[in-house]
Parts: structure tokens; C-alpha cells; sequence
């Protein structure tokens, strides 16, 4: 499962490597970066998991992929580099638009209505077809039912129904299919499961990791529920206030979360077994495009180890073996007496019981600081 | 205490041109909140758990079966002696944007039924602003900071709070919660959901949660009961502890063994049920409704319809033929 | 943010704000300002215009048709009778006739709509059964009709007639608007609430509608006014009034406007007026879902 990144079959998995990427919207108050310099590397063949909440600029960052960021936003600076393409940032035009579908998948938040309601989706697949300039669309149906067909669906079927035909779980599977049908081997999944029931989305879940690993794609997938990353991704980045504040290995980083945002959040999930009273809420709210601070932590507000230096330098991002993270407490419980290194964790257990004692105090002021 | 004997709802899409199409979304369901109790009905979309919900708020019709407050059965009112009834019964919204008037700010919001029951009550015009700064803070907001603002200049976890104050503002005996926490920000959710505990505490104020994330559920406090519903019926009901750490129906084992595993934090459950088919609300009515998609299906399930209760000596009540505990459900990770 | 001290001064401190907001809201666009400009200036001249001039205004016998000059600054009819005074005095009836118009339609509209929309069922069938009824008699023929039967001498008949014709169209669109706003969690909640119908709709309702309302209101204004300076121009109702339509039809088929230039200026002037008010309404209309919600007021 997600430990082992699956092998490409034919080494076709595009690498992408995002850096100090940063975008910004135009408001009456001035640009606004909704991304800030966002470093992160998706591995060929892997899938990359982006948690966040609402404004940390995830869908923002997954839209860069493909340079389509609309206006009021322009991507101000940096750079994504995926393999057999170059520079996204540095397309146009018609090269752009070709790269979009044939090299990049994009499977769009609330897929499920993002399908022309009068059009059956057969039709809709040969638009698709024609405007990327197929020859063989014969080809291209055929490919189109055996990808539906591998999802569980009877392809003929689908593609001859209208979109209120299908249930929400079809349609999401129809949006895959999009994505893939153009043979692009980077796909972006944007919150692939919103509005899903459990049980379809851990149909979904299932079949986005199958396919992955039969057709050898580099596989991006955004959402607010950190579950879902669990569930497919095989490396995790969080994002806080348009930056990435934690990245690594999924099970390392949920095994021991060494950001305190990360650690907050994923405290603040209640879990089915276990000692529900462990369940925290995180204090404060998440800071929307207007209220992002300029300098400094991103997540200080709302931080138990908060300190002088996150009033005004902006954390590095510092590497502890495959993992990175950027928190100024972080980094200076690494650099303490008793760390052996990034492998051993008495340093930072010292540090997370700390978090939980100062954790407790904050909850009963948390409802009331959300509101400042 | 609420309760609910035998609800049935029939939905009848109107203006198909080949005979209307009937949806059966609830299919004789039996409940009962007790004061200060938190009662959560869980299930897929569609299997009922809304409908539900609106109807014991009084925002729905239901076709048969009996709702009674406090002992007095509802169908024995007529509609105008009905609705003091159902004032008690407050809906907390899924969305906390549409929830709100957009053009009218939290104090407004929350005079206009401060207002009317102040007349009810004979209490002076100034108990209003001081009752409205009295339930802000009791939902954790700050009324000098909110009172005077608009929705839209609120987050939606701050929204959600509003819309519980405003339901406070009556006074009432339970809140229903249809997907409260679902729309806010992952950060946020438990905050909402501590508060509901809090005012079952403080308030005696019962709760009927309506989700389909069971672990939520479960935070609303170690004494609540949980229903779960498939296409119309309950098929397990029981304590929330029982339930989830020892599931015997198919369907509540699929539920649970849909839930996201933390990897890292968490083990997988040993076994893990898995559907057959997909979800069909238009599926044959015979027998047990889930047993064309169950594993476990024998011919008994398709030809004899199960009932509701206690067989097998497990400590909640199933409506299965072959109830057996499986362990789906995802444990701690011994931490190294 | 000020705290609120009681019901009182948060009351006063919301129109404050709202004032404030309008300011904003039309200072966001110059064009705006203009608008109200316009329309501030047309309102003016319906009220105080036609005091500055005497009851018959003066002829010059020996200034039929004159050219714009200082003195005229659109020329003279055909009497010698300054044509500006003869807008400024004639736009009284024009106005006030527009403004009783919209005023009808808006209430009448907003009324019916609104009761058949929050109501359903029977009530909703019978009115809009009514509606469609109305909206389908021709309105200008029912006015050749009754012109020839009612003279219109006063502004407030010829309002009174022009606005139970145009209701229709209103009363249709706030239905629509009315169904699909009840749906809203927020009408929902305050049924609930147990609060009253009266205030549900006049204080959830109406207000989400506002922007809608308004703009109709201030179409209706031009529609009005179309419709009367169109009646007067075909001759249709006597020529007692002195009124834009008037001076529009004795320009064109007393001066021959469309073939001599000498009464051109005659015909330009109350064609200017309507254009002008026009314009004016237009502009402002663009600030109206602005000013009536409170998120893109404040921004």
C-alpha cells in the first residue's frame, strides 16, 4: 500500500519538481499571495498527497500545474518543471493548451457536476477528442469504455447516458476517465471524494490507487481530509496560509507529526477507537487571503510553541532524512542536547508533551480566539 | 423526550410523464431521545436520515406513524396547536452560509425571536440585547465583536455558533444536527462538536446528530445512541460504544470499514466488509434490503424480511439474520 | 466597530453604516455619481422648475422658431415661447406621472408576487392565473381606447392607469425570486423560530430582494415615461397638458422637425430630456445590487 511506491511499468511517470512557486491575487488591498514560495517534488510514479483547509492555497498550487491559474491570480514567481515538458509557468497558447490533457490530467473539484448536462458523455468524449486533434476516435471510445470498464462500469452504458443519469460516484469515475483518456501519465485529483458517501469513496480511494499503479501516472490529489491522504497518498505535503509547512512519507509524518499545525490537526480528528477526551479542537481559525500574515510563522496565531522568532522570520524549511519541516520551535527541538537525530525521537516526544500541556489551556479560549 | 412510532414517508416525483416514480425514504422508523440525550442517525445519502430529521423538526410531513413530545402525540393536535410543540424542537442547517440572512446582521438575527419571546414571556424590550450577548457567549463568541456583523464578515465555524445561539434563543428541548460540521473547516469541526456536548451538559439540551461520519458521533458524549439506517429502516441501533467497536449488521460493518485509515497512527481492523454491489435505491423490496449487496446473504435474507431486535445477546439490536461481530474497525498503533 | 449599546444605537449605527456604504458603493464609480446627478437634477426641475417660470410663459411674436441663442438656448416654438421653459415646465406632469407608475407597479407587483410565492397552492394558482390574464391584454390599444373616454388631465390618472398595466411582469418575476428564496435555510430557521409571517416576509424576504425591486422601480420609471411621451406624441390624448409628448408631436407635425431644420432644436430639447433621464437611470441601476448587499457594500 502506500509505503512502496509502485513501480512504472514502462518509466513513462513524469517527475515534477515545484519551486519557490508563489501567487498572488489582485484585490482592492494589493496582491495577496494565496501561494507562497512552495517548494515540493512529486516523485515519478508516486502520489502526492496535499492536505489543507479552506485558503491555504491547495487548489491554488494544484491549478499551477497546469499554468491556469485564472486571473485576478497570476503565478508571481517560480517555477514547475515536469519531466518531457519543461516549464509550465513559461507556456502559452496553443502549446499550453495542448500540454493540458495530454501530459496533465486534471480531474476537477465537484467533478460530479462538471459534465455538460445536455451532452451524453460519449459525446462529450469526442469534443475532447477533435479539440486535442485525435485521428482515431474510434480508438479513443474504445479506450474510454475499457477505462470506465476497469472502474467498475458498464462502459457502454455510461457513455450513452447524460450526466443526471449517473450517480455521484459514476460521474467522479467519468471524471477520472477524462483525465486519463488522453494517456497523460500526470494526473491532479482535486478533493476527489467531497460530497461522496464513505463507502463510494473508498470505492473511489480504491480505484485511484489501482489505476495509478497499472497505467505508471505521477499522481497529485488535494483535499481537506487528511484520511484520504492516508488512504492513497504515498508521500503527504500540509499546507497552512499558501505555504507547505510539513512534507514527507505519509506514514512517517502521521506517526510523528512534527509541525504543530500538522499535529493539531490531526488531533483534532475524532477517531472511532481510542480515548475520544484525546480529541482537541485547534485554537483560532485558519487565516483567509486578507489575514495572512506578511512576515514571519504563517500559523503563530494559532501555535502552542509559539515564539519570538515566528513573529518575524519565515521558518526555513529544514530536512530531517526524507521529511521537511518549517517551524522555528521544530527546528530548535532538533538542534537540543539529546537529539541524536532526525531518526531517534526522545527530542521531539519532549517537545509534543509540551505542545499537549499548553495545548489543554489554549481550548478553552479556542472558541474565542477564532474570532480574532 | 421525543419519540417516534412507526414513521413512514413516501417521496412521489410529480410531472413524470410515465407515471410518477415513487422514492421510499423512510420505511417504519421507531426512535426515542430522552432529555438531554444524544441520539445520531448515520447512513449513506439517501437511506432516509435527513427526511428524518426534518420531520421531527416539524419541517416535514410524514405519510404514518406517530411523533410525541413529551407524551403528547402530534397527530392529536391540529397544526396551529402543533407548532409550540415543534418550536422546541430546533434544526441546526448543514450550510451556515444559507442559514443566515445575509442582509440582516447577528443582532437582528438574533432579536427578531428574542423579540417574540420576550412578549411571550412579559420580559422588558432590554432582556433582548442582554439575552443575545448572554447565548453568544455561551456558544464561545464574543458578542461585542459579533453582534454588530454580517455573516459574510464571519467564518464559517463562527457562523455555525451563531446559527446554534439562534436556535438557543427559544429555549429549546433538542437540536437537530443534519451534517453539522461537514461544511467547516477541518480545524474547526471539533470545536462545533464540543459545543453540542457542552449544551447537553449545561443545558440539558438533547441532541439527534445526523451524519454519516460515525467517529463524530461518538464525540457527542460516551452515553449517546446511534441508529443506523439503510434505504428507510434501521438496521442496528445500540450504544455508541457498541456499536462501533463490536458492528454485527453487514451494512453498519461496511460503513465502518469504509472510514480512511490513518496509516502510522492507526492499524487496519483485522477483517473489512466490502459491498457487492453498489448503492440501488430502486432495488427489489423483499426480504432484508441490504442482502442483495451483502456478502453474507443467504436465501432466508431475500424471502423473510428481519426485524429489529435483541437476538444473540449482543448488547445493541440488530435487524440480521446472521448477526456476527467482525473487527472492522481501525485500532491505535502501538507507538514505538 | 462600535459595541452596541441597545437596540436604539445599533439601529441608528446600521443606517450610519448603510449610509456610508451607499457613498461608498457610488463614489466606486464616477459614473455613478453622474447618474445620480442626472436624476437629482430631474427631480429638481419637476419640483422647483416650473416655479421659477410665470403661469403663461412669455410669447416673442417676432421670434417664431428662433434659433438656440443665449437667451434660448434651444430656440423658440412656434409661438416664440423659449423651448427650455417649455421642458422645465412640461416635465412636471412627465415626472410625477412616471414616478406614480413605478411606484404602482413596484407595490402592486411586489405584493402579489410575494403572497402567491410565500403562499403556494390555491392562492399562488388564482393570482398568477390573474397575472397571466393581465399580461396578455395590449397595453396601447386599451390606451387608444380609454383616451378616447378619459382625458388624463391629471398626472396622478395617467399613473394610476400606466401602472395597473405594468404590474404584471413584476409580480411574476418576485414569485419566482419568492419561491426560490424560501427554500433558503434562513426562511426555514425563522419558521421555525415560530416568527410571524409579517415579519418573515417583510423583514427576511423583501430585503434579499431589494436590488431586484429597486431596479424595477427605476425601470419602471422609464417605461413610464416612454409610454406617455409616446401616447402625447401620436396625439392620442389632448394637448391641454403642456408635456415633452406634446411639444414632440406639434415639433414634427406642426414645425416639420423631420424635414426643415428651423424647429430641429424644438424637437431636441424634450427628446434630450428623455434621453438624459434615461441615461441617468441607467447609471444608477448599476449600483443597486451594490448598495443592497451588505458584502459587496462594504467589499
Amino acid at each position: 500500500m502506500p509505503e512502496t511506491p509502485p513501480a512504472t511499468p514502462d518509466g513513462r511517470a513524469p517527475g515534477v519538481r515545484i519551486s519557490g512557486l508563489s501567487v498572488v491575487y489582485r484585490t482592492p488591498a494589493g496582491e495577496l499571495p494565496a501561494v507562497s514560495g512552495v517548494d515540493l517534488e512529486l516523485p515519478p510514479g508516486t502520489i502526492t498527497g496535499v492536505v489543507g483547509e479552506s485558503g491555504s492555497g491547495k487548489s491554488t498550487l494544484a491549478l499551477s500545474l497546469l499554468n491556469a491559474v485564472q486571473p485576478p491570480g497570476r503565478i508571481s514567481a517560480g517555477s514547475v518543471e515536469i519531466d518531457g515538458l519543461g516549464d509550465v509557468v513559461a507556456l502559452r497558447g496553443e502549446e499550453l493548451r495542448r500540454a493540458r490533457g495530454r501530459h496533465v490530467g486534471y480531474v476537477f473539484q465537484a467533478a460530479q457536476n462538471s459534465l455538460n448536462p445536455l451532452k451524453t458523455v460519449g459525446k462529450q468524449l469526442l469534443d475532447l477528442g477533435r479539440s486535442h486533434g485525435v485521428r482515431d476516435l474510434r480508438a479513443l471510445v474504445r479506450e474510454a469504455r475499457e477505462l470506465l470498464g476497469r472502474m467498475g462500469l458498464d462502459g457502454a452504458r455510461v457513455l450513452d447516458s447524460c450526466q443526471h443519469e449517473l450517480s455521484g460516484g459514476m460521474r467522479q469515475r467519468v471524471g477520472i476517465m477524462f483525465a486519463l483518456v488522453l494517456n497523460a501519465h500526470l494526473v491532479v485529483l482535486d478533493e476527489p471524494t467531497t460530497a461522496l458517501d464513505m463507502i463510494t469513496q473508498a470505492t473511489i480511494l480504491r480505484i485511484v490507487r489501482e489505476v495509478h499503479a497499472e497505467r505508471g501516472l505521477t499522481t497529485l490529489v488535494i483535499t481537506h481530509d487528511l484520511g484520504v491522504v492516508a488512504e492513497v497518498a504515498d508521500r503527504l505535503a500540509v499546507m497552512y496560509g499558501g505555504r507547505v509547512v510539513e512534507q514527507g512519507p505519509t506514514r512517517d509524518v502521521l506517526a510523528d507529526p512534527r509541525h504543530p499545525y500538522t499535529r493539531g490537526l490531526l488531533r483534532a480528528v475524532p477517531r472511532l477507537t481510542g480515548d475520544i477526551g484525546e480529541a482537541r479542537a485547534l485554537p483560532g481559525r485558519p487565516p483567509t487571503l486578507g489575514t495572512i500574515p506578511a512576515d514571519g510563522c504563517v500559523f503563530r496565531e494559532r501555535c502552542p510553541l509559539r515564539m519570538d522568532a515566528c513573529e518575524t522570520g519565515r521558518p526555513p524549511a529544514v530536512a530531517y532524512g526524507a521529511r521537511s519541516v518549517s517551524c522555528h520551535a521544530a527546528a530548535e527541538n532538533r538542534a537540543g542536547p539529546e537529539d541524536g537525530g532526525p531518526g531517534t525521537a526522545a527530542g521531539d516526544r519532549d517537545g509534543e508533551d509540551g505542545a499537549e500541556a499548553r495545548g489543554g489551556e489554549e481550548v478553552a479560549a479556542g472558541a474565542r480566539e477564532e474570532q480574532a | 423526550m421525543i419519540t417516534g412510532q412507526g414513521i413512514t414517508k413516501t417521496f412521489r416525483q410529480r410531472g413524470a410523464v410515465l407515471g410518477g416514480r415513487e422514492v421510499r425514504a423512510l420505511r417504519g422508523v421507531d426512535f426515542a431521545v430522552g432529555k438531554g440525550g444524544a441520539v445520531s442517525f448515520i447512513g449513506e445519502s439517501g437511506c432516509g436520515k435527513t427526511t428524518l430529521g426534518r420531520i421531527v423538526a416539524g419541517l416535514e410531513s410524514h405519510d404514518s406513524g406517530e411523533i410525541a413530545i413529551d407524551g403528547v402525540p402530534m397527530s392529536s393536535l391540529r397544526p396551529r396547536a402543533r407548532r409550540p410543540y415543534f418550536r422546541r424542537i430546533q434544526l441546526i442547517h448543514q450550510d451556515p452560509y444559507s442559514a443566515l440572512n445575509p442582509t440582516r446582521t447577528i443582532h437582528q438575527a438574533l432579536a427578531a425571536p428574542l423579540a417574540l419571546r420576550a412578549r411571550q414571556t412579559g420580559r422588558p424590550g432590554s432582556w433582548i440585547d442582554e439575552r443575545a450577548g448572554e447565548l453568544l457567549g455561551l456558544v464561545g463568541l464574543d458578542p461585542g465583536y459579533v453582534l454588530p456583523r454580517y455573516p459574510h464578515q464571519l467564518s464559517g465555524g463562527m457562523r455555525q455558533r451563531v446559527v446554534i445561539a439562534r436556535a438557543l434563543t427559544v429555549d429549546p428541548e433538542m437540536l437537530v444536527a443534519d451534517e453539522a460540521v461537514s461544511m467547516i473547516d477541518v480545524s474547526l469541526r471539533l470545536g462545533i462538536l464540543a459545543l453540542l456536548r457542552d449544551l447537553r451538559e449545561r443545558l440539558g439540551v438533547s441532541v439527534l446528530f445526523i451524519t454519516h461520519d460515525v467517529a463524530t458521533a461518538r464525540y457527542l458524549g460516551d452515553d449517546g445512541e446511534l441508529y443506523v439506517i439503510y434505504r428507510g429502516r434501521v438496521v442496528e441501533r445500540g450504544p455508541v460504544e457498541a456499536v462501533v467497536s463490536g458492528p454485527v449488521h453487514p451494512y453498519t460493518q461496511s460503513l465502518l470499514s469504509a472510514i480512511p485509515v490513518l496509516h502510522g497512527l492507526e492499524e487496519p481492523g483485522a477483517q473489512r466488509v466490502v459491498p457487492t454491489e453498489p448503492l440501488d435505491e430502486g432495488g427489489p423490496d423483499a426480504g432484508c434490503l441490504f442482502a442483495r449487496r451483502c456478502p453474507f446473504a443467504t436465501g432466508r435474507c431475500t424471502a423473510e424480511v428481519p426485524v429489529l431486535g435483541a437476538a444473540g445477546g449482543f448488547p445493541q439490536e440488530h435487524a440480521c439474520f446472521h448477526p456476527e461481530r467482525r473487527s472492522v474497525v481501525a485500532a491505535p498503533a502501538g507507538r514505538a | 466597530m462600535t459595541a452596541p449599546t441597545g437596540a436604539g444605537g445599533t439601529r441608528t449605527a446600521l443606517r450610519r453604516n448603510f449610509r456610508r456604504g451607499v457613498w461608498r458603493v457610488l463614489r466606486r464609480k464616477p459614473s455613478r455619481l453622474l447618474g445620480v446627478l442626472i436624476l437629482a437634477g430631474f427631480a429638481f426641475m419637476g419640483t422647483v422648475g416650473p416655479l421659477l417660470y410665470p403661469e403663461r410663459l412669455p410669447r416673442d411674436d417676432d421670434a417664431l422658431y428662433a434659433p438656440p441663442s443665449w437667451e434660448h438656448p434651444f430656440g423658440t416654438d412656434f409661438e416664440g415661447t423659449d423651448v427650455l421653459a417649455l421642458v422645465v415646465t412640461g416635465s412636471r406632469y412627465v415626472l410625477l406621472t412616471a414616478l406614480v407608475t413605478a411606484v404602482i407597479t413596484v407595490v402592486l407587483g411586489t405584493a402579489i408576487g410575494l403572497f402567491a410565492g410565500f403562499r403556494r397552492g390555491r392562492w399562488d394558482t388564482v393570482l398568477m392565473r390573474i397575472t397571466d390574464m393581465k399580461l396578455t391584454i395590449p397595453g396601447l390599444p386599451l390606451l387608444l381606447v380609454l383616451s378616447t373616454v378619459w382625458k388624463f388631465e391629471s398626472a396622478l390618472e395617467m399613473g394610476l392607469v400606466l401602472g395597473l398595466l405594468g404590474w404584471g411582469g413584476v409580480a411574476r418575476a418576485v414569485r419566482a425570486q419568492t419561491l426560490s428564496l424560501r427554500e433558503r435555510g434562513f426562511i426555514e430557521a425563522a419558521r421555525g423560530l415560530g416568527l410571524s409571517t409579517g415579519h418573515i416576509v417583510g423583514r427576511e424576504l423583501l430585503p434579499s430582494m431589494a436590488p431586484f425591486i429597486a431596479m424595477n422601480m427605476l425601470i419602471a420609471v422609464t417605461g413610464a415615461v416612454y409610454a406617455q411621451v409616446g401616447l402625447f406624441f401620436l396625439g392620442v390624448l389632448p394637448f391641454e397638458a403642456s408635456n415633452w409628448g406634446v411639444m414632440l408631436n406639434l415639433s414634427v407635425f406642426g414645425g416639420g422637425a423631420l424635414t426643415s431644420t428651423a424647429a430641429l432644436p424644438y424637437m431636441m430639447a424634450p427628446l434630450l430630456a428623455v434621453l438624459l433621464l434615461t441615461l441617468g437611470i441607467v447609471l444608477v441601476v448599476d449600483a443597486m445590487d451594490e448598495i443592497f448587499n451588505p458584502r459587496l457594500r462594504e467589499e
